[in-house]
Order: C-alpha cells, then structure tokens, then sequence
C-alpha cells in the first residue's frame, strides 16, 4: 500500500528532521522551511498530502500566512493540519482553530504523542469524508429527479411551441452565467449560490403559460395580428397562475422563483413590457436574467418565422436596445461574458442535468466557513437516508455492501449483516473466515479480480457468484461500482455495491442452455455443443488417450419406409438409450444429424474391448426390427489432439466398415487415408456427390 | 564521556528526552547535528545588525530546538531572550544576549568533547 504523505513545515531543520524521524516509518515526508515554501508545495501535491505539520514562527511567511492560503483555495476543508509549536498563548491557539487547524502538538515533541496525533487526525478526516460522499450521493439523486421533473415539464412545452428543447437548456445556462457574473459584480440583490441554482432550474419553466395558448397562434409562420399577439401575451399570466394554483407547493422557494420568471419575464427595465408593466429593479432580477437569456437565444437560434442571427449581432441588437430595455448592469455582464457564453451555447447540447444536479448538490453539501463540517441538517438527511436505505434493502432483498481499502473495512446494510450473521462492520474482511465460509476458499480474490476490471471511468462491475449462507449456496448476481481517489493518478480506494439472489432465474438460465445444447428428440448433446466440450477436454488434458466414434444405422431408411416415422423416432431414441447405458457420465455422446451419433471417450486400457461392448449393446432387436449400426473410430494417439483430425478420420474409418460391408466397426488406420482420396476422387468423377 | 555525563555537564535533562525520543540512538544523532545548527550564528549577526525580527525568529529557533532535546539550561536563557525580543524590547535583549552566548558556549564545547571522546 502507498504510504501517506505528510508535509512538515518547520524552519528548524533540527525540528523537521526529529519529526522525520518519529513518522517516516509510516508516512512518506515532504519539508518544507518556511511557510512560502510550503504554499508552493501544497500547491503542486496538495491533493496527495494527507495531512500538514506546521509551525507558527517562519520567515518569509508565518504558520498563519499558510493557513490564510489554504483557506483561500479551499485545501483547509479537506487536508488536515496540526499546529506545532511552543507558542502556547490561548489567543494563538484560538486564532489557529478559528483558521481551521484540527489540532496542536506543542514543543518538546513526544513521539507516542505525534505518532498518535497524526493517527487520530487522519481517522477523523477519512471517516468524514466518507460521511460525506454518502450524504452527496444521496443528495446528488434527489436532486436529479427533480430536475428531471422540471425538465421534463418544460420539454413538454417546448414540444408544442415546436421546438427542439434546445430552447429552455440554452437559457438555464444563460441565466446560470449571468447571474454567477451579477454576483460577481455586485452584492445589491443578495443572491447565494443556492439562489443561483433555483432560479437557473426554475428558468426552465418560463414559457410553461404557452401550454394554454392556441397552438394555431402559437406556430404561426407569419406576423401575429394584434388580437393574436394579445393573446400569445397572457402566457406569461397564465405561467404564474399555473404555479400559484399548487396551493402545497406555491412558498417553495423553487416555485417562487418560477412564479417570478413566468409573470414577469417579458418585463422590461423601462417599464414597458408586460403584463405588469414593472420598472428598474421592481421586476425580480430572475425575471430580469431569464428575460434577457430568453431575447439572446431567440435571437441566435432559428424559429418558424426567422433565420439565427449570429452571436455578435445579437449581442449588439441587445445593446442597442432593440429588443427592449435591460438593466445595464446585465448588459454589461453579457457583453463581457459574451464568448465565455458562446462557447457553454455551443457545447451545451451535450450538457445534462447531472451537471446542474452537481452544482445544486456542491453548494448544499459545502459548509459555510466556520460551520462544523458536518452540520446538524447534514446529520438529519443522513439519519433519514440510512432509514430509507435499510428500509427498502430489506424491501428488495439485497445485500448492500461498502468497502473501503484504507483502513480495509466492509460495512453492510443491516439486513446483509443480519442475514449473513456478520457485524455491520468488518475490519479486514479478508482475513475474516465467516466471509471465507460465505465467498469460498478463493471468493475474496475473485472479487479483488472483478474490482481490478473496472477504471475510473467504467466504474461498474456484475457478474453472477455463489454464496453460501442460511445452509444454503445460492447464486447472486453481484454488482460492484468501484470507488476512486480523487488524487492524480486515481487510486481504488473501494467499492460499492450489492448481491441479488438470483438462484431461480440461474437455475432457469442454466436449464434453458441445457436444453438449447440438447437435441430435442434424443436429449443427447446437438453437434455444436459436443463439438464444443470435446474441444474443452481436448485442451484441458491434451496428452490424455482419447477415442472418437461415430456411427450410423443400417438401413434406417427402411425402417421408416415400412413401419413409419413415429417408429423410426422411436428406434432413434432406443438408440441414444442404449449409447447412454453403454458409456460413462464423463463420456460425451451426441446425436449429431438424423441417424448419425457421436462418441468421445478417454480410455485407459483395453480400446478394442470397449468399443467392442459399445457396438454390442447398441444393436439388436427393437421391437421385431434389428437394430444395426456401422462405427468408425479414431483414437487421438494418431489423430493427435484435434476435434477435426479426429473426426475425418473417424469418418474415414465409418466409411471404410461400411465399404467392408455394415454391421461393423472399423479403427482408423493410416491406409485409409490413400482409400478414401481413391473412392472420393472415383465418386466425384461419377458425378456422384 | 557518555551522552548521560555529557546532558549533567550541560545543565540538560537527560530522562526527559529519553523520556520522549525513546532511543539513544536518535537523541546522539539530533544532539551532534545541534553542532551545525546555524541558528545561533545567525542570531549572533542579527543581534549585531539590530535586526530585531531576524533574531526574534533565530532564538525563536533555538529555544523550540532545546525544548525538544532537553536543554535545560540554554533553553531558559534563549527564551528569556524570545521574550524580550518579542516585546522588541533591544536594550534587554542585549543584556540577556551574553547568558545565552555563555550557555551555548558551554553546551557546545561539551558536546564536542563528547564528540571527540566517541571518536565520531
């Protein structure tokens, strides 16, 4: 396993070096002398350090001037830092927590005091981050559906305008860019990040009024007339109506900003919009953002009644006031994001709702600074996903696991831990011989080898696997999603994932493939799946002694000419009774085309005799008719170990009993070869084949 | 002279940094390198150069350092003088800069001799 990296900074080299020592047994130590020295590292390594020592007193910059840095760039809230020095004034230490730092270790060092320190430091930081990858995924799905929600609401309504749905994504991410920009700028309408997000999702929804307008109006090719303009204008009125009549949801903050957006999205700064008429910053800068992301992308794109115009001369009908007044301050913010906003158009088409559900999802999980990292709401949400989540894992029957590589731990839902007789949590799994008992002997290293499969990239894995619990093995269908550091390169760091008992679709499967490589009539293998384990066998063992036959019955066509074709299925399925009697379970017997059958057998002694008493039972009376069968076999001692050598020449040597007159069986030998190219050569010259 | 001999001849605390360090090996090997510790040079010049902040840090330095070996004696004096130097206060550091020279003369000489004696 990689070792840990820990930065230590520290002028004294003295100091460094007797910290060295005391953890580079267990860590891998990067130095640093003083705190500029250590911004330039933490900024080159700072997603693979584990952890930082610092001290307070450097030169050039102090122990507060790096934490200053790293509370800057956002490295405080995932990377560690112990405080060492001597300098043990309260107000120094408070100063130090308030920046972030976990913890101190004061001067003299004690090694059992550092070694510990640092080990405590890390537990706490990889336990929380686990915590709140949980917490975000979950999040992350909630958030999705909603989204999708209104997507799809929205998609709706772009159907009937009969547009391509482009529409409603180019002006979520408009307004998206706009309003990131605003906030930039200025702090006059208070809006947060989670604002941003709600009015970017809810811009989605700005046109759902035109659901309620004749459809004649609303795709007519030509010039409105001023009755019908009249009319296409109460969508705007109708959009509010529609969100104010969800008597549950209209405070939603969601829905409030769309109920904004709808009403007074064709507002305009001087007051002469609709339908309220508004003015300057009585219209909600959602409506305002949403009004002018909408003129912008119904300028650039193409509609029933209009070619695009391109982005610069949109840009500039804007500025000139052509499509109504603006707050200049938009205007400004389109005009100086203006190719930052061409490029996200042009490669929004490929944009989804994941990426906005992420946004929505970094901006609630992220603690404001000074909050404690996992924050009473996050701890209620967890409470309430982990209830939800044992609830319907006990629901659905599936044996939820997670694993995680440092420290080596399998947690379980509590319904697998209750079902397998396991704790809840695991350490070092892999050494445990309850989980041996349930995965068999090399189960843990299947699954080691089924997580090596998978990247980054394609995270998931399934596959199907017998475990072993409850006095029963049943068979699970498995399915893995590995987890990865966030480090370059990334690094496994785990897995998910869940065991389905798929027992009676397996044993449903495996029925159905016995019966797609048996002949129906017979129940012996067809030709392609004898043809098949032959070959198997043929490469497991190629220097065991193995025989082919293959026969025929005599004069088989008689017996359906004079006792009928019922009879002669019958005299077929005596046939493959008997071969079955008269060969092992390890033999591979097959009925490879009407009254042509196959055998494949490994002998060890006496072949002459076997085949003998083979040959023996399979003929004789059946029913007043006699049975007769003609055989040629080879053997793999002069064939070699080859399905097709061995068949032409078990097929030589069937040809040449039957020259010698039926009712026989034949070995292979090499003579045959030169006889069989004669008569070939002598049937085909007679046109007969 | 053993390491023992060399922290009484010294004014140090030997059990203390055993204490801590938990092997001999790794208190010889910071104790030597105490030698090359360019701090006090460097106080000794800013000092000179009435570059107070410099030699703020340097004795700074050398204090931490003796704290962590166990250097009774001439960790009393270097922070005796951190303190004055943190209230800038020049003409006391002045006075208090001739404890810590004669301190780190004497625990310099004897790790010397110890030095010498271990033939390192």
């Amino acid at each position: 396993m990689l070792k840990g990296k820990i930065l230590i900074v520290d002028d004294s080299e003295m100091n460094r070096s007797i910290l060295a020592d005391m953890l580079e047994e267990e860590y891998e130590i990067l130095e640093a002398v003083d705190g500029e020295q250590a911004v330039t590292v933490l900024e080159e390594h700072s997603a693979d350090i584990a952890l930082v020592l610092l001290d307070i007193v450097m030169p050039k910059m102090d122990g507060f001037g790096v934490l200053a840095v790293m509370e800057r760039n956002g490295w405080i809230e995932d990377l560690p830092v112990i405080m060492i020095s001597s300098e043990s004034g309260s107000a120094q230490v408070a100063r130090a927590y308030d920046m972030g730092v976990t913890d101190f270790i004061s001067r003299p060092f004690d090694a059992l005091v550092v070694r510990r320190r640092v080990v405590n430091t890390l537990l706490l930081y990889a336990k929380q981050k686990r915590l709140m990858a949980m917490v975000e995924e979950q999040i992350r799905e909630t958030e999705r559906q909603s989204s999708l929600m209104v997507e799809i609401l929205s998609h709706i309504v772009e159907f009937r305008n009969g547009e391509s749905g482009q529409h409603i994504l180019h002006v979520r991410t408009l307004t998206d860019h706009l309003l990131r920009a605003v906030m930039r700028r200025t702090d006059r309408y208070e809006l947060t990040s989670d604002d941003v997000t709600r009015i970017s999702v809810g811009s989605a929804l700005h046109d759902i009024g035109k659901i309620v307008i004749d459809a004649k109006i609303l795709n007519k090719p030509g010039k409105l007339t001023d009755e019908e303009f009249a009319v296409m204008k109460t969508h705007a009125m109708k959009g509010a109506e529609m969100l104010d009549a969800l008597v549950e949801h209209r405070d939603d903050p969601l829905v409030r900003a769309a109920y904004e957006i709808c009403r007074w999205h064709h507002e305009r700064y001087d007051g002469r919009g609709y339908p309220d008429g508004l003015k300057g910053d009585d219209i909600p800068i959602s409506a305002q953002v949403v009004a002018l992301a909408d003129v912008y992308d119904a300028l650039t794109s193409p509609r029933v009644y209009k070619a695009p115009i391109p982005h610069e001369e949109a840009v500039e009908m804007i500025m000139e006031g052509k499509c109504g007044a603006f707050n200049p301050l938009l205007l400004e913010c389109l005009a100086e994001n203006a190719d930052s906003i061409r490029q996200d158009i042009v490669t929004d088409s490929d944009r989804t709702v994941a990426r906005e559900s992420q946004n929505i999802v970094k901006d609630s999980v992220r603690p404001a600074p000074g909050d404690a990292v996992a924050s009473e709401r996050t701890l209620r949400l967890m409470d309430f996903e982990r209830m939800k989540h044992s609830f319907f894992s006990a629901m659905t029957k599936e044996l939820q696991f997670e694993y995680t590589v440092a420290p080596p731990k399998l947690s379980l839902s509590p319904w697998a831990a209750e079902v397998l007789g396991l704790e809840e949590i695991i350490s070092n799994p892999g050494q445990n011989k309850r989980i041996r008992t349930i995965l068999g002997e090399d189960g843990w290293s299947r699954f080691s080898w089924e997580a090596r499969q998978t990247t980054p990239e394609s995270p998931s894995a399934s596959f199907d696997y017998q475990l072993t619990y409850n006095g029963q093995t049943r068979w699970h269908q498995i399915v893995l999603r590995t987890i990865w550091t966030a480090t370059t390169p990334q690094r496994f760091a785990g897995a998910l994932g869940k065991a389905i008992d798929n027992h009676d679709a397996h044993e449903r499967m495996i029925s159905l493939e016995k019966k797609a490589a048996r002949d129906a009539m017979t129940g012996l293998l067809n030709q392609a799946s004898a043809r098949e384990r032959i070959r198997r066998r043929l490469e497991e063992r190629p220097e065991g002694r193995y025989a082919m036959g293959v026969f025929d019955l005599d004069l088989f066509k008689s017996a359906n000419d004079s006792r009928g074709h019922q009879f002669g299925d019958r005299v077929l399925k005596t046939v493959a009774e008997r071969l079955t009697h008269s060969v092992r379970s390890s033999d591979i017997i097959s009925r490879t085309g009407g009254d042509e059958f196959m055998l494949f057998l490994e002998y060890n002694t006496d072949l002459e005799r076997t085949i003998d008493r083979i040959f023996n039972s399979l003929c004789g009376d059946y029913e007043g008719y006699d049975i007769s069968v003609t055989m040629g076999v080879a053997r793999s001692e002069t064939a070699g170990p080859s399905y097709e050598d061995m068949f032409r020449e078990a097929d030589s040597a069937l040809y040449a009993a039957k020259r010698a007159g039926k009712r026989r069986y034949c070995f292979y030998d090499c003579s045959m070869r030169d006889v069989l190219r004669a008569e070939t050569d002598v049937d085909e010259r007679n046109g007969r084949n | 002279m053993t390491m023992q001999e060399c922290y009484r001849a010294i004014g140090a605390d030997y059990d203390d940094v055993l204490g801590r360090l938990r092997s001999e090996r790794l208190i010889q090997k910071f104790v030597l390198k105490f030698l090359d510790d360019g701090s006090f040079d460097l106080l000794c010049a800013s000092m000179d150069s009435g570059d107070l902040d410099t030699a703020f840090r340097a004795s700074h330095t050398i204090k931490g350092v003796c704290s962590n070996l166990g250097f009774t004696r001439l960790g009393k004096s270097s922070h005796d003088l951190t303190e004055a130097l943190r209230a800038r206060n020049a003409e006391e550091a002045a006075g208090l800069l001739g404890q810590v020279k004669a301190d780190y003369e004497a625990t310099v000489s004897a790790i010397r001799t110890y030095k010498a004696e271990a033939g390192l």
